[in-house]
């Protein structure tokens, strides 16, 4: 039992030490769901004050683990021992096997649509965050990598048509994890937006 | 602290939390059902506090026997209490309103029938505790193998399964340390605006480490050891799904405790006309949504005590 100024970001995050880009940020979307303010799912438990708490340590442990130098510079100082010599990484997580952490994956976790707007630049700062190059993207989802470029570049004149468009969010949105509905919702609101103005 | 030891095969449950129509005695009688297929003994308990009616969800008439009988001494065993179903390997006992309604039941008697349930001959034992609070019911929860709460994503239903699942762990270590000041201390922390300033178990945690080392050790472990389970009910929609995990989470982080997310079951009318032909819904409708996800639980449950399972 500890409180969360006594947690380590991994904790924070419920990421075990050795956690990949990709499963730091759906752990930090699922974290920033479940800890936002209306959350349903907190209801009744926490004071105000702890949850602004808990949302400031979710931020802060994100903005670390998300950066690769940030993120080795604070694994050194939090997981050596005294003599800086052995690497010693917390344990992982431990739950029964049918109830591991890939569970998770039965749904998709994402950010708050109402929140966020997935436009192209948001998209792109989350796979390069995710250390994703878009030549895997494209690999993975066989499309072109001109379109998905586009998508990045908000080069809106050059869009495909939107049943297209659609399909190339769809694939993009799961090649990073990241929930398709969503996605596909919020970069078409950005369009529309882009285009009133 | 009263917990049961039980053999290697014998298994109890107890299905509490939430509130009255989260889904308790449905989930209990259809779990049941399912387990009972695979050929091993189920025995199901039905201790809803004034609400008895796992009789109804199964098809029977309510029994002319019940716990009453066993208290009053009018049979010997409790396995004399219980009842078929018609439905082979699964039985069931009711009556418990007769014991856990009563606010002054002795502490002997509930330890005797907590070691009753324990020598009963089954397999499985799940007891659907009704939406109580009583210390009677939180003794049951937390005797068993596994604590089941049952949850609906609506406010109303997370709001006092959190208030049920705190009282379940304050109890928990109450029972657990040894000193008496420690005790009222836990007692104190029950009330969100005590004078302490304890907040949450953590405070309470850090308090209990400045009065007494040993019963702050024991709290630790108590809060590594408890794993309760939680079953989500009605869910319409992917998000709905995803607050068992948020919940989990949560859990984690107030109590610092590892909460198991059993699963789902969809909000499905079939569910619905199922009770009101008085017949389990995983018998009536075998194909319907809800009967899908009660089956993927069930097949959680005997996964974890190595039965194959089949349909």
């Amino acid at each position: 039992m500890k409180g969360i100024e006594e947690q380590t970001y991994y904790e924070i995050l419920e990421v075990s030490p050795t956690a990949t880009a990709k499963e730091i940020q759906m752990a930090y979307e699922h974290a920033k769901e479940t800890f936002h303010s209306d959350s349903l799912a907190i209801y009744s438990l926490f004071s105000e004050e702890e949850i602004k708490e808990i949302q400031v340590a979710i931020e802060e442990a994100y903005r670390i683990l998300m950066d690769e130098a940030l993120r080795k510079r604070y694994d050194q100082s939090h997981f050596q021992t005294p003599e800086g010599q052995k690497w010693e990484k917390p344990s992982e997580s431990q739950g029964l096997p049918w109830e591991k952490k890939t569970s998770l994956l039965f749904t998709d976790l994402s950010m708050n649509a109402g929140e966020e707007i997935f436009r192209g630049k948001t998209l792109k700062q989350i796979r390069e965050r995710m250390g994703i190059d878009l030549k895997t993207v494209a690999a993975e989802t066989k499309i072109n990598m001109k379109i998905l470029e586009w998508i990045e570049e908000e080069a809106l004149d050059k869009l495909p048509a939107l049943v297209y468009l659609k399909g190339f969010l769809k694939g993009y949105a799961q090649s990073l994890s990241l929930d398709p509905e969503k996605v596909i919702e919020g970069y078409l609101r950005f369009v529309n937006e882009s285009k009133k103005k | 602290m009263v917990r049961i030891q039980n053999d290697d095969r014998k298994m109890i449950w107890t299905i509490g939390g939430g509130k009255g129509g989260s889904g308790k005695s449905f989930i209990t009688a259809n779990i049941g059902v399912c387990l009972s297929k695979l050929g091993v003994r189920v025995i199901l308990i039905d201790a809803d506090l004034g609400g008895a009616n796992l009789h109804t969800f199964l098809g029977i008439s309510p029994p002319a026997l019940s716990l009453s009988d066993f208290f009053k001494k009018r049979v010997s065993h409790l396995q004399e209490v219980l009842i078929p179903t018609g439905i082979p390997n699964l039985q069931l006992l009711t009556g418990a309103q007769d014991l856990l309604n009563a606010v002054d039941t002795k502490s002997l008697q509930k330890r005797k029938l907590l070691h009753s349930i324990q020598s009963l001959e089954g397999d499985y034992i799940l007891v659907d505790l009704g939406g109580g609070n009583s210390l009677s019911v939180l003794d049951f929860f937390l005797m068993s193998d596994g604590g089941i709460l049952m949850v609906t994503p609506e406010p109303t239903s997370i709001e006092n399964t959190y208030r049920f699942l705190k009282s379940a762990f304050y109890r928990r270590l109450r029972q657990s340390v040894s000193s008496y000041p420690v005790k009222t201390l836990i007692d104190g922390a029950m009330d969100r605006k005590n004078e302490m300033g304890i907040q949450n178990p953590h405070d309470l945690l850090k308090a209990v480490m400045r009065m007494n080392k040993e019963d702050a050790k024991t709290i630790i472990e108590e809060t590594e050891n408890f794993h309760p389970n939680l079953i989500l009910n009605q869910v319409r929609s992917k998000k709905d799904i995803e607050i068992g995990f948020s919940i989990r989470s949560a859990c984690q982080k107030y109590f610092g405790i590892r909460l198991h997310y059993l699963g789902y079951v969809v909000y499905d009318q079939e569910v619905g006309h199922s009770i009101r032909k008085r017949r389990p819904l995983v018998l009536e409708n075998t194909q319907s949504r809800a009967a899908q996800c009660v089956r993927e639980i069930a097949s959680k449950l005997a996964n974890r005590h190595q039965i194959s399972f089949r349909f």
